[in-house]
């Protein structure tokens, strides 16, 4: 199959006027290998990758295609939509069309690519406006009484006026009886109209087309995840802050390396205090933090330590490091909005908190050492589930790799929420995944760790490890939110996880065979289909 | 004799228009301002009217009610039934249908289509 880099390497040889032959022998390899790369039958990375850039004097990251992995399944999302059922998307190329389709359309036109997932994005987005709105006019009381008084008005209103109209044998009693009743009922309509006029004036409709959620998520996948000034300044910070440590109990070495409770609060006191229902002032740092109920909460007494201590991280991040954190909102042309704006920043100062709490080298180190067994990270770091599998995620160093992950979070309905996904391992960017996968099994046994190895329609093996996680304080009014948080790598990388441990990662092993959802799945066959497929099958 | 008709409405100056126009066609008509008091008109010791217009959202009981039991009832369940409805919705044109309302009319109406639905059901 063509991929778009195929397609990019090819078109870049033909515009320096060179043959498959020229090229290959500069680049050092056989032109039947070059010319199973240029149509896409080899997949290449590292060093021959970077040899066939240079060969092309083209900028290695304009051949590295995962963002354009993700525009192409955007746009196999695009022609998942129910509406475009009945197009030929594929047409007739090859055994699986539409992926040569959408490749040869990211490939040879990327600007119209990338305007029809901004179309469809915005179409779909207005479509649930439309639907939620259409909700609220169906099902809100006030509306349902307003109309109600509206017609009720309307017809006295019309019928006595047609009276007034076509009878010619009326008294004037009656005339002047129908004539009160009209100014009486053009009066009540006239105050119905206006109670309507003033609930839309209340109303507010969402006027952007791509939700500043989204924006934030490109703005995270065009990064890879990863922020290394954040990194940078937040080992400094960290360094800092353990350096104004004075006295105070002896501390393990363990303890002595890493950025402590009590290190936040004495910074947070002496920066300008924390944050708090009765404070009228509003604290430093990001002007939402101290209206934050999150935050709030989790410095109440009693919130679990793990939450207390990354609110801390949080709201001191959002302080030190704010300088480098405005200079990536800044900087980035992806965060169209002030609200996106707004919530990027929110996110890059987690993201640094979560860098101050577990150093780089450090984390990845132990990570390594301990297989990426989350419990074990958890109690070395004092930290939750969610927090650890986060920063596993953000591994990325050139150089300094841990395993690559990808990383979800779903609702009890099935609803993702942090997605990052993997160049092979798409995510659906609206409602659920496949419910075959381990982030849903996970629900059937809340807090235990679930592992499942996955195949994909595609052939790529993943393994998945989920566990649920509850949020917020459990009473009987109001019990906690429980959530599923899965990560997955490529099962190539598997054997360096301690979930990994007496699974067969053989190809030839049995594997769950997945999806990524129903719509774009061409399995047949699959007795947990929830919708029909628009993909060949 | 002319045709006896109960008009069951809760709305003043509707039932004003719906009394002059009816009975300037030669009705009889007798009015109820809630569902109850509707139930109870139409067991009129003279026997049931030759024709029941009924507004959907009455007080007390309402149009759906007081319809249900007409229709379970001997002594009425033939008498035909015209209703008035503000929402309009299909949802309630077919529970209308199908508990047995013999024609639907949607406010705001016209005098007209009123004057036609009820000469059709029963001749004044």
């Amino acid at each position: 199959m063509e991929s778009s880099f195929s397609l990019k390497i090819r078109a870049r040889r033909r515009a320096l006027g060179l043959t498959q032959a020229d090229l290959a022998e500069r680049v050092g390899i056989s032109t039947s290998y070059f010319n199973l790369i240029e149509r896409g039958k080899r997949t290449i990375g590292g060093a021959l990758l970077l040899r066939i850039a240079r060969a092309l004097d083209l900028d290695p990251a304009t051949l590295d295609d995962a963002s354009e992995r993700r525009l192409a399944a955007e746009l196999t999302d695009v022609a998942g939509d129910p509406l475009l059922a009945d197009l030929d998307l594929g047409g007739d190329r090859g055994p699986d069309p539409l992926a040569s389709a959408v490749a040869a359309l990211v490939g040879r036109h990327p600007g119209w690519a990338r305007a029809l997932a901004r179309l469809h994005r915005e179409c779909r987005d207005r479509g649930e406006v439309i639907a939620a709105l259409s909700d609220r006019l169906g099902q809100d009381p006030f509306l349902s009484d307003i109309v109600h008084r509206m017609l009720t008005t309307i017809a006295g209103i019309r019928s006595t006026a047609e009276i007034l109209a076509s009878v010619e044998d009326i008294t004037p009693d009656q005339s002047r009886r129908f004539h009160t009743t009209l100014a009486a009922e053009s009066a009540s309509l006239s105050d119905v109209a206006q109670a309507l006029a003033d609930f839309f004036d209340q109303a507010e409709a969402p006027k952007r087309a791509v939700t500043p959620g989204e924006e934030v998520d490109d703005f995270i996948l065009v990064n890879d995840t990863h922020f290394p000034t954040l990194e940078t300044e937040a080992e400094r910070f960290a360094d800092a802050l353990r350096a104004a440590r004075r006295g105070g109990p002896r501390r393990s070495a363990d303890q002595a390396a890493l950025v402590l409770d009590g290190d936040l609060i004495t910074f947070l006191d002496r920066s300008g205090g924390l944050p708090d229902r009765t404070r009228a002032e509003p604290v430093p740092g990001l002007p939402e933090d101290a209206l934050s109920d999150g935050i709030v909460r989790a410095l109440e007494d009693g919130a679990p330590a793990p939450s207390r201590r990354f609110a801390l991280a949080r709201l001191a991040t959002a302080r030190a490091l704010i300088e480098p954190i405005e200079a990536l909102v800044a900087a980035s042309p992806t965060l169209g909005t002030a609200t996106a704006r707004r919530r990027a920043r929110g996110v890059l100062a987690a993201y640094a908190a979560s860098a101050l709490l577990f150093p780089y080298d450090t984390f990845r180190d132990d990570a390594e050492r301990l297989r990426y067994d989350i419990g074990l990270m958890r109690r070395r770091y004092r930290a939750s589930f969610e927090q650890i599998c986060q920063r596993t995620v953000s591994l990325r160093r050139p150089g300094a790799e841990g395993v690559p992950f990808a990383m979800l979070r779903a609702d009890p309905a099935g609803t993702l929420s942090k997605r990052f996904p993997l160049p092979n391992l798409a995510m659906p960017r609206h409602g659920s995944a496949c419910s075959l996968w381990a982030i849903y099994g996970a629900f059937q046994t809340p807090g235990s760790v679930v592992r499942q190895l996955a195949e994909t329609p595609s052939g790529d093996r993943f393994l998945f490890v989920a566990r649920t996680v509850a949020k917020g304080a459990d009473s009987f009014g109001a019990p906690a939110r429980l959530l599923s948080v899965a990560i997955a790598c490529d099962a190539r990388h598997a054997h360096r996880l301690v979930y990994a441990d007496g699974l067969d990662l053989s190809t030839r092993a049995r594997a769950d065979a997945v999806g990524v959802s129903c719509r774009v799945c061409p399995r047949k066959g699959c007795r947990h289909r929830a919708a029909d497929s628009i993909v060949p099958t | 004799m002319p045709t006896r008709l109960l008009i069951a409405e809760d709305e003043p100056s509707i039932l004003e228009s719906l009394v002059f126009i009816l009975a300037r066609e030669g009705y009889d008509i007798a009015t109820a301002r809630d569902g109850e008091d509707a139930l109870d008109r139409l067991r009129d010791p003279k026997g049931p009217p030759g024709l029941l217009i009924l507004d959907v959202m009455l007080p007390r009981l309402d149009g759906f009610e007081v319809l249900r039991r007409v229709r379970d009832d001997p002594a009425l369940k033939r008498v035909p039934v015209l209703m008035l409805t503000a929402k309009g919705q299909a949802r309630d044109r077919q529970m209308a249908e199908q508990m047995g309302a013999d024609a639907f009319i949607a406010k705001p109406f016209s005098n007209q289509d009123v004057v036609r639905q009820a000469r059709r059901l029963a001749a004044p």
